[in-house]
């Protein structure tokens, strides 16, 4: 490229995201950099130490709350993408009116904030006798999950020509199959980025969950947030999320690139 | 691809069998202000009963209250004072059996006879403090302090360099101490006076409203002096040494945070043998030790005070105790709290 080209807009519009990166990902850094902090200190850098990993690891109620917000995410998860998905489709085939009629329903608990939705979901439960427990909330993190998942898909399939399910079908295809051989692989993309939303707004919700979790069951969230003083481990914590995310956007991004070029090579070869 | 979910699943499904609590072990539900314990001791508790530990936290009373009133069911809870006041007044408790908790003998003299329970008939005191201030004795002299109390915080030679605790019952506290009125007035007319001290206080030294940062930033010694709890100063004076602790001469707040034991608790007996072991003068070692807030044990605010112990020569450590003027917070109503707060945002927003 020719230098000389570069108007001062370039270089204006280049710092601005810079600076937006940086406003992302500062916070991110200086959690990570106080992880390995030596002192307990939140602003003075005393030295390079794993201290804060080892109370991490030998802190139980820590390493409970992992557990809990990883079991409870992965469920609701798969659960509320099931779902999600079988809804967004059959909604896809309703009339109208109903599908619209619903869609706004659906609507509702998103917009809802959730300090509403976690105080009704509590009473639910405690009204009819039912104790909290693991059990309630992931039934809670199902519910509030599933709108998201709907609505992810729901754009995708309206994309969709009905033609090519049509065809399936008078190509000897049963329904079942058109679902699973034609359809399903079409808004693939959508169910997945679909799960991916339903992954994060479980993994790090407090109020809901504060509000229908039981005896004993504290996500990372709610244990974060109930630390009378602040403890750098909570650092060490947040950074090995931050490298398992990068790890696993990482595969996501590159797994489909490498499988695509081996098919290329399949077919040349 | 539809089979491998369900797969996914089933694998799952196993694996939480374990963490639902199939096995028939005993368990214990105890329920703590976060970061607020050894976790050994908890671990040594088990390893005697032969109990599960099922150990959540909490940030707040209020937050805790919440919960017990969803119906959960805790064995061990530690509120503090006001609290268990109202916890009582309400029949939320029941009474500690006395010939399990039979050493009650070990609570330090300033955590006794308390007013909201005082046969400890339903609560055991688990650690304990003062509201004061931390000051930096190489801008503010001891004697200048000392001499001052709570009205330093009305002196325009500290404008700028001052932290005051961004809490409005502690706020309202300083203001009606210094005033030489009761911290737990409900008289409007003390209360107006107490909302003039705290706007003259914002117009006069400009404090910065904080929260914990202030522990942090009273250790590298951001400013001249602040309004925090003495637990938190007993830090902040191990770490930087410029630092003093003033126990104000006008009288100040005795916060105790006590174990008590929910009417609802599925576990009475292993509850009591647990308040019983926390009482025990190794174990709330640990725990005061590593804390850092006042232990209810005499012995350990000896030994951790004394020579040799980690806060030797720590004078925020041990809570100052049997001074007349010193109050613990009763509960107040409904009303009162929204007037507090209604006027301290006021105050906050310097109208």
């Amino acid at each position: 490229m020719d230098k000389k080209k570069r108007s001062p807009w370039s270089f204006m519009s280049r710092g601005y995201l810079i600076l937006v990166l940086l406003f992302i990902y500062l916070p991110i850094g200086y959690v990570v950099v106080f992880s390995f902090n030596e002192s307990k200190s939140m602003t003075n850098f005393a030295g390079f130490s794993l201290k804060w990993y080892e109370s991490m690891f030998s802190d139980r109620t820590m390493l409970d709350s992992i557990k809990y917000t990883v079991l409870v995410a992965v469920i609701a998860t798969l659960v509320s993408t099931l779902i999600g998905t079988v809804a967004a489709i059959g909604l896809s085939k309703a009339r109208p009116l109903i599908r619209s009629i619903i869609l706004e329903v659906n609507n509702l608990p998103v917009m809802n904030p959730d300090i509403v939705t976690a105080i009704g979901m509590m009473l639910l439960f405690i009204v009819p006798g039912i104790q909290l427990s693991l059990t309630t909330l992931i039934l809670a993190h199902i519910t509030f999950c599933t709108p998201y998942v709907i609505l992810t898909i729901m754009p995708k399939l309206r994309q969709l020509d009905d033609n090519v399910a049509e065809a399936a079908l008078d190509l000897g295809a049963n329904p079942m199959q058109a679902l699973t051989k034609v359809i399903l692989p079409q808004i693939f993309p959508a169910i997945f980025s679909g799960a991916l939303i339903a992954f994060s707004m479980s993994f790090d919700d407090f109020v809901i969950s504060f509000f229908t979790a039981g005896v004993g069951i504290n996500n990372i969230s709610m244990y974060v947030y109930s630390m009378k003083r602040y403890n750098p481990s909570v650092n060490a914590l947040s950074t090995l999320i931050v490298i398992v995310v990068t790890l696993i956007l990482v595969l996501v991004n590159v797994i489909p690139y490498i499988k695509e070029k081996q098919t290329k090579k399949e077919a040349e070869a | 691809m539809m089979k491998r979910m369900i797969l996914v699943l089933m694998a799952l499904c196993l694996m939480a069998l374990p963490m639902m609590g199939a096995g028939a072990e005993e368990v214990l539900n105890v329920y703590n202000w976060g970061e607020y314990i050894d976790k050994q001791v908890i671990t040594a508790f088990e390893k005697e009963y032969n109990v599960r530990v099922n150990y959540s936290v909490y940030d707040s009373n209020e937050t805790m209250y919440t919960k017990l009133m969803s119906g959960a069911s805790y064995d061990v809870i530690i509120p503090s004072d006001y609290m268990i006041e109202r916890l009582i007044r309400e029949n939320k408790l029941q009474p500690i059996d006395h010939t399990v908790v039979d050493n009650l003998d070990n609570l330090a003299e300033g955590v006794r006879n308390m007013q909201y329970d005082p046969d400890n008939t339903y609560s055991v005191p688990y650690l304990w403090q003062t509201v004061g201030i931390v000051y930096d004795t190489t801008k503010i002299s001891r004697e200048e302090m000392e001499a001052q109390g709570f009205s330093a915080f009305l002196n325009p030679d500290y404008k700028g360099h001052v932290y005051m605790y961004d809490s409005e019952r502690d706020a309202f506290m300083i203001a009606l101490k210094a005033l030489g009125y009761s911290a737990n007035s409900s008289d409007m007319n003390e209360l107006n006076a107490a909302y003039d001290w705290l706007r003259e206080m914002d117009k006069a030294v400009r404090p910065s409203y904080v929260t914990d940062e202030v522990i942090d930033a009273m250790a590298n010694g951001e400013k001249w002096m602040a309004l925090v709890y003495s637990g938190d100063a007993a830090y902040i004076l191990s770490e930087n040494e410029d630092m003093g602790y003033c126990a104000p001469k006008e009288g100040t707040n005795v916060a105790i945070d006590a174990m008590v034991i929910p009417a609802n608790a599925s576990n009475p007996e292993m509850a009591n043998l647990f308040i019983r072991f926390i009482l025990e003068y190794e174990n709330s070692l640990m725990i005061s030790s590593e804390v850092g807030y006042a232990s209810s044990n005499a012995q350990v605010l000896e030994e951790l005070s004394g020579e040799g112990g980690d806060y030797e020569g720590n004078e925020a450590y041990i809570p100052r105790s049997g001074y007349e003027l010193d109050e613990i917070y009763h509960d107040i109503p409904e009303d009162l709290r929204s007037q507090y707060s209604s006027m301290w945002i006021k105050v906050k927003l310097h109208e």
